[in-house]
């Protein structure tokens, strides 16, 4: 019975008196799950629970802000985009700020609707904004083949996409185990995990996102980590194959190839990025219409870097609710739902109110 | 920006489908999904299924539990 499966997973959590553990959820849905069904709160001081840079909004650095609205006011392009990333900061100011100034800028729900756009407004430049990992960029390649099969003129992305092997890589020192994002393994399947794990120490379990999942794979870990050995789990394998799609590795593989990529906070990362192939060249905004090299400048004062990492929590920032409010972002973290900071602001009064 | 939503197909043509989310209905690409069919659940990310859905979360709890039980 499913509730006396989650009453002995709350108890392995809360009883657990070993040595502290850290354990870092990459993934921004699970950050935000985990704050929305109080698990913070069971969790004894022994066990540390990290949010690491998988949010695309909150890794999304500065100047691809200042590059889509460098698009949107100074070469006057329609720019799609998802919601989140209207209010995230760049250098001077957001694109929301860049609306209020007359850019088009239109949010979709998905790439597939900005070609949609696209077709239905031949009179307008388009450029989708295309950010996330491997569970978003098949959308992306999907988005930029149907553009090209119909000859499409008048769209093109402008990319951001990232990988998370890299990252998993770059931090694997921040946490004992990692909670891996349920749907980005969906896409990759299992076998880089398992390299981790064998090549690398780097432990974790792959976690679905309902209270069940989500207590069930903290049990799992915290089990795990007293053998003191690396290990790696699918907890999730309604939803995550061991092969991961093939499909979608094939399309990404003929649409796009791995570049370096700058993170927010954490600095370029190499090969954690994917741009479009050669053959796409004309649907990549930064070629098509020669965006000048920009510099973004992030707040100073925004520790987002030091959140990302695992180095800090959200509220040891001094903006954090302080100038810095969901309403008033100053960096990506407080922006998207999925940021730890926006996270932390919402749900975890009780976590800083009390510092 | 990130969610993933669980859906029911409810009709699929030429790699598209239509999908019912919690009784919102939706067009999204099921071109990556083989062996689809009307009655099965996906999970659904920025307009693409992503995933087939082959249970509730109950099952694959109840493994996780039983291999802790068996650790010990
Ligand atoms: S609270 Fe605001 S300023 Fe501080 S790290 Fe988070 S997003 Fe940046």
């Amino acid at each position: 019975m499913l509730s006396k499966d989650i009453e002995k997973a709350k108890s392995i959590i809360m009883n657990y008196d070993g040595p502290p553990i850290k354990i870092m959820e990459v993934c921004g849905t699970h950050t935000h799950e985990i704050f929305k069904l109080g698990i913070r709160n069971i969790l004894p001081n022994n066990i540390n629970l990290i949010s690491g840079p998988g949010c695309p909004v909150c890794v999304t650095p500065t100047e691809f802000i200042d590059e889509a609205i460098y698009l949107a006011l100074e070469k006057n392009i329609t720019i799609c985009t998802f919601g989140d990333l209207i209010r995230v900061p760049g250098t001077s100011s957001s694109l929301g700020d860049a609306r209020s100034k007359g850019a088009n800028i239109q949010m979709v729900y998905s790439p597939l609707d900005s070609v949609e756009y696209a077709i239905n407004h031949p009179e307008q430049q388009v450029v989708f904004l295309s950010v996330g990992f491997e569970t978003t960029t098949p959308a992306s390649c999907i988005a930029v083949r149907n553009a090209k099969n119909i000859e499409l003129k008048n769209f093109s992305i402008l990319g951001a996409n990232k990988t998370m092997y890299q990252a998993y890589l770059a931090l694997k020192d921040a946490a004992d185990a990692y909670i891996y994002p349920g749907h980005v393994c969906t896409m990759t399947g299992m076998s880089e995990l398992y390299k981790l794990r064998d090549e690398e120490n780097v432990s974790g379990a792959v976690t679905g996102f309902s209270a069940s999942e989500i207590l069930s794979s903290l049990a799992y870990i915290i089990s795990e980590t007293q053998k003191n050995k690396p290990f790696v789990a699918n907890l999730y394998p309604r939803v995550v194959t061991e092969e991961g799609l093939i499909k979608a590795k094939t399309l990404v593989e003929n649409t796009m190839e791995s570049c370096d990529s700058i993170w927010r906070g954490l600095g370029i990362i190499e090969k954690s990025g994917m741009k479009l192939k050669k053959e796409y060249i004309d649907y990549d905004a930064r070629a098509k219409y020669d965006i000048p090299k920009i510099v973004g400048k992030p707040n100073k004062g925004c520790k987002c870097g030091e959140v990302l990492r695992g180095d800090i929590k959200p509220f040891e920032c001094p903006l954090f609710s302080k100038g810095c409010t969901p309403e008033h972002p100053i960096g990506a973290c407080m922006v998207s739902n999925e940021g730890a900071c926006s996270a932390y602001y919402k749900y975890g009064e009780n976590l800083w109110k009390k510092n | 920006m990130c969610v993933g939503l669980s859906a029911r197909v409810d009709k699929i043509k030429n790699g598209m489908a239509v999908v019912d989310a919690s009784g919102v209905k939706r067009e999204i690409s099921t071109e990556l999904i083989e062996n689809l069919y009307p009655g099965d659940y996906v999970m659904v990310h920025a307009g693409i299924a992503i995933a087939k859905i082959s249970s509730t979360d109950e099952d694959e709890v109840n493994k996780i539990m039983e291999t802790i039980k068996d650790a010990k």
